[in-house]
């Protein structure tokens, strides 16, 4: 295996349900790679098992050829993979700096007794840490709600920190679930530039998105998945021209933009 | 080996009345995921009243001071419920502080003294055994209503609705289950069973105020050594206890046979596997 | 942020010391409700670090501080080492049966820490009651040597609240690190922690550890105050109390934990028996989680953040809610 994301043969079953049932994906450095299907296809679950999050029952996952499967959610953070949840998790009370800031804790370099004795080491890195989290900010567009609790904000808005919070990791691979679900159109642009800009720092970005003109923007390839298969892969056009596709998604397009609609 | 054998009954014998602490606790858990520290406060304020007042009447009287103080934590409950705390953890906080007032009320109003009844004090030789007949009348009290109780669980409409709001609270509300009058409900029938084994325990061993810390924790061990489930498991689990108990006071150390419960905490615990479940997360 | 506005709880309980110490040292009584309640705060801070911060709901810092302190009176009068010596193993060895236990169970649900805690607390207690030889049984042991240069009441009442002070300081810094809100994080959301890299029963064990480490400094030095310790000096009523002073306090606030010991300490001594001492603290710790789950420090924030609020809408300042309404 060689370099990228690559998750060969995934499968995961919840008791009787088979959520996954053998899926390949290839993220590479530098590109997007997009992934749709309906609702309960098994988006979510691929992130999941890919991160460490469920335990898959078969399969290998391996970054830049290193094997990571069966990893627990931290070390896989630390081979450079990191992921935002669909649904957004952050506590109420949180300003937005510091969810983001907490996006900063695999890059840490000083120790426990570092930061419990505050060395002067440790007081700068907090510093740096927190120059990165604004920088961030500030391309997403969240620089003025710097102070602004989280409980406070829009589930729009909310995703958008959690994509703040992953891509101001480091990682090198960024897994992205549903990010754009709930934003404006103005704020739509600026995620989809950020992203592209990540991709041309070098960074491979998962994306999952019901949205399909964005994924048509930012993405090369896509996979489409259907009850726990790849249906089929290619660019955004190929696969949006493939008859399976258009009669398994597309099909279901409708109330999938309603009950995104009735989230708002 | 006649040691052994010895040990292992009488064990038996004492941990029936970890059972009944436990029985509670098991439901208790399953329906509202919370934990009353205040079992053994219960116990102790039942032993307490009826040594007082004494005879039949007593022991009524006991049985009510329990399930009264385990109205008020129903009632705690209800009230930091109503007020948005759905987490398991504070239910448990407020339940302390009701162990500790129930606690020192007993030692303000009564002293530093120990309170013991006995009524039967013989007991049935068996091979050379010597089994006192309270011991046995606790063990057959303890079975009786462990069995009751799953029955009730089980088989019962009641058990059915318990089962439903344990698995899931909010979708038991929907279908019209009185999931909150269900917890409270499970709260009382603690209260109950807590005092029983405070009336159980004035009649064996005897109780002062320093007990109930540790009775709370027998409990507990009882209710999840066998994984906590049913109320058969908790009769089983007590009685495992007990058992461990007594060996280890018999072939060991004192030191060691009182540390017994909390090892068994420890060691269940320790063996758990991790929540899993809860890492995945659920479905928006 | 500046280096005031990071150690701001520091710079508050330090000033309060400076002003209230040397008046409360003018009476000998006093003086030692001053040392006996800065023990107990160290106690209630272990518990805000614990329970407040890393969520574990912790029943046995009294078995951590008995710890500490039996390290002391061992150290100094079985073994004859010279006072301040027997520190480090005050702080290392609640740490180091802390650590494990925890790490043994903190990837289960915080109500099984919470048991284990109390069990774990129970099994110190017991050994120690039983290890007649080493520790004294129930006689306990008598004669602990004060530490060195610190000889009278008053030396004591500062040196405990130095100690106090310092504690606090590393808490705080704790709180403004990276590990400081990953603990923050992880309290509310395992999953939410662990995608941002952090290994939660690790990071959690090392919290409790820490906090035994606290626990084990204030039995330390209550063996060199008092002199004297026995398996009553410091048993599980104390942790509980310990408990419900943070709680009452504010246990995720820094400095809430030694505002209740404050609090609940100092309205005990207003009570007609000492035995009901568990109804007040019961009652107390009841009612502040009916009327303030936060403690006394969150009624103070959230009417803070109140005023503020008011004081941005009179400014004409933006809101969260006009930002969301003037979003393009
Ligand atoms: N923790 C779980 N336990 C049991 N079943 C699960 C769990 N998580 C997911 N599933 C099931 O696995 C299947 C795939 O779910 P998944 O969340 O991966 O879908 P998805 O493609 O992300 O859908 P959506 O577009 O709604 O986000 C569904 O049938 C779902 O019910
Ligand atoms: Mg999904």
């Amino acid at each position: 295996m060689s370099g990228g994301l690559v998750a060969k043969g995934m499968e995961v079953s919840f008791g009787g349900v088979r959520a996954l049932r053998g899926v390949d994906i290839v993220v590479s450095p530098g590109a997007v790679m997009g992934l749709i299907g309906r609702n309960g296809s098994g988006k979510s679950t691929l992130f999941n098992c890919i991160t460490g999050f469920v335990r898959p029952s078969g399969g290998r996952v391996s970054v830049d050829g290193k094997d990571i499967t069966g990893m627990r959610p931290h070390q896989v953070v630390a081979k450079g993979v990191g992921r935002t949840f669909q649904t957004p998790r952050l506590e109420a009370r949180t300003s937005v700096l510091t969810a983001v800031t907490c996006g900063l804790y695999a890059s840490v370099r000083s120790s426990l007794v570092g930061a419990l004795f505050g060395s002067p080491w440790a007081m700068r890195e907090e510093r740096l840490l927190r120059e990165r989290a604004e920088a961030e900010m500030e391309r997403l567009g969240l620089a003025n709600l710097r102070h602004v609790e989280v409980g406070k904000l829009s589930l729009g808005l909310l995703r958008l920190v959690e994509v703040a919070r992953c891509l101001v990791s480091g990682a090198r691979f960024v897994m992205l679930d549903e990010p754009a679900a709930g934003l404006t159109s103005v704020e739509k642009d600026k995620l989809a530039a950020e992203v592209r800009a990540v991709a041309a720092r070098g960074l491979g970005v998962l994306l999952v998105e019901h949205n399909i003109d964005m994924v048509r923007q930012l993405c090369r390839s896509v996979a489409v998945l259907e009850t726990g298969n790849v249906l089929c892969q290619g660019t955004p056009d190929e696969v949006l021209r493939n008859d399976d596709v258009i009669r398994s998604y597309l099909g279901a397009l409708g109330d999938i933009e309603d009950a995104a609609g009735g989230w708002q | 080996m006649i040691h052994f054998v010895e040990y292992v009954l009488r064990g038996a014998l004492a941990g029936a009345i970890y059972a009944l602490l436990a029985a509670p606790m098991s439901l208790l858990f399953a329906t509202a995921r919370t934990i009353d520290f205040a079992v053994g406060a219960y116990a102790l304020i039942a032993a307490a009243v009826a040594a007082t007042i004494g005879g039949i009447a007593g022991a009524e009287a006991g049985l009510a001071a329990a399930m009264l103080s385990a109205a008020i934590m129903s009632l705690i409950f209800v009230g930091l419920k109503r007020l948005g705390c759905e987490d398991g953890i504070v239910f448990a906080l407020a339940s302390f502080g009701l162990s500790a007032v129930i606690e020192s009320f007993v030692l303000w109003y009564w002293g530093a003294r120990s309170f013991i009844v006995s009524y039967v004090a013989a007991s049935w030789s068996l091979g050379g055994i010597r089994l006192d007949q309270q011991g046995l009348f606790n063990l057959l009290i303890a079975a009786i209503v462990v069995v009751i109780l799953h029955v009730v669980v089980r088989h019962s409409s009641l058990g059915r609705m318990m089962r439903a709001s344990a698995v899931n609270a909010v979708g038991a509300t929907l279908a019209a289950i009185p999931v909150e009058g269900l917890q409270m409900g499970v709260y009382l029938a603690g209260g109950l069973l807590a005092g029983l084994a405070g009336l159980l325990v004035l009649y064996s061993a005897g109780i002062d105020f320093t007990a109930p810390l540790g009775l709370t924790l027998s409990g507990f061990g009882a209710a999840i050594v066998f994984g906590v489930g049913s109320p058969l498991r908790c009769l089983f689990g007590g009685i495992a206890m007990g058992v461990a108990q007594a060996l280890a006071s018999g072939y060991l150390s004192e030191a060691l046979s009182a540390m017994t419960p909390f090892l068994f905490i420890l060691l269940v615990l320790s063996m758990r596997p991790a929540d899993t479940e809860a890492l995945a997360g659920g479905r928006p | 942020m500046s280096f005031v506005a990071r150690r701001g709880n520091t710079l508050v309980l330090a000033i309060c010391v400076l002003i209230a110490l040397p008046v409360v040292t003018r009476n000998a009584v006093w003086t030692d409700s001053a040392a006996l309640l800065g023990i107990y705060a160290l106690l209630a801070l272990s518990v805000g670090l614990s329970y407040g911060q890393a969520g574990i709901l912790t029943l046995s810092q009294a078995a951590f501080a008995s710890l500490g302190a039996y390290a002391a009176a061992i150290c100094t009068v079985r073994w004859g080492w010279p006072p301040l010596a027997d520190l480090p193993v005050a702080l290392l060895l609640p740490a180091l049966i802390a650590f494990p236990v925890a790490r043994l169970v903190a990837r289960l649900s915080p109500l099984a820490t919470a048991l284990s805690t109390l069990a774990i607390g129970s099994i110190i207690a017991i050994a120690i009651r039983s290890a007649d030889d080493f520790t004294g049984g129930y006689m306990g042991i008598a004669g602990v040597p004060s530490i060195g240069f610190v000889k009278a009441p008053a030396s004591y009442a500062w040196l405990i609240w130095a100690m106090v002070v310092i504690v606090v300081f590393l808490y705080e810094n704790l709180c403004h690190s990276a590990y400081g809100r990953a603990l923050n994080v992880l309290r509310f959301d395992q999953a939410r922690a662990a995608a941002d890299g952090v290994n939660p029963p690790m990071l959690v064990s090392a919290a409790f550890a820490i906090s035994s480490s606290i626990a084990g400094v204030s039995g330390w030095l209550y063996a060199h105050y008092i002199s004297f310790v026995s398996p009553e000096s410091l048993d599980a009523h104390l942790s509980i109390s310990a408990l419900l002073m943070a709680v009452v306090g504010g246990a995720e606030f820094i400095l809430g934990p030694i505002l209740g010991t404050l609090l609940l300490d100092g309205l005990t001594r207003l009570l007609p028996a000492a035995e009901l001492q568990g109804v007040y603290y019961g009652i107390a710790l009841i009612v502040i989680l009916l009327v303030a789950r936060r403690g006394i420090f969150g009624l103070i924030e959230g009417g803070l953040a109140q005023v503020r609020q008011l004081r941005r809408s009179r400014s004409g300042e933006v809101t969260a809610l006009e930002i969301e309404a003037s979003r393009p």
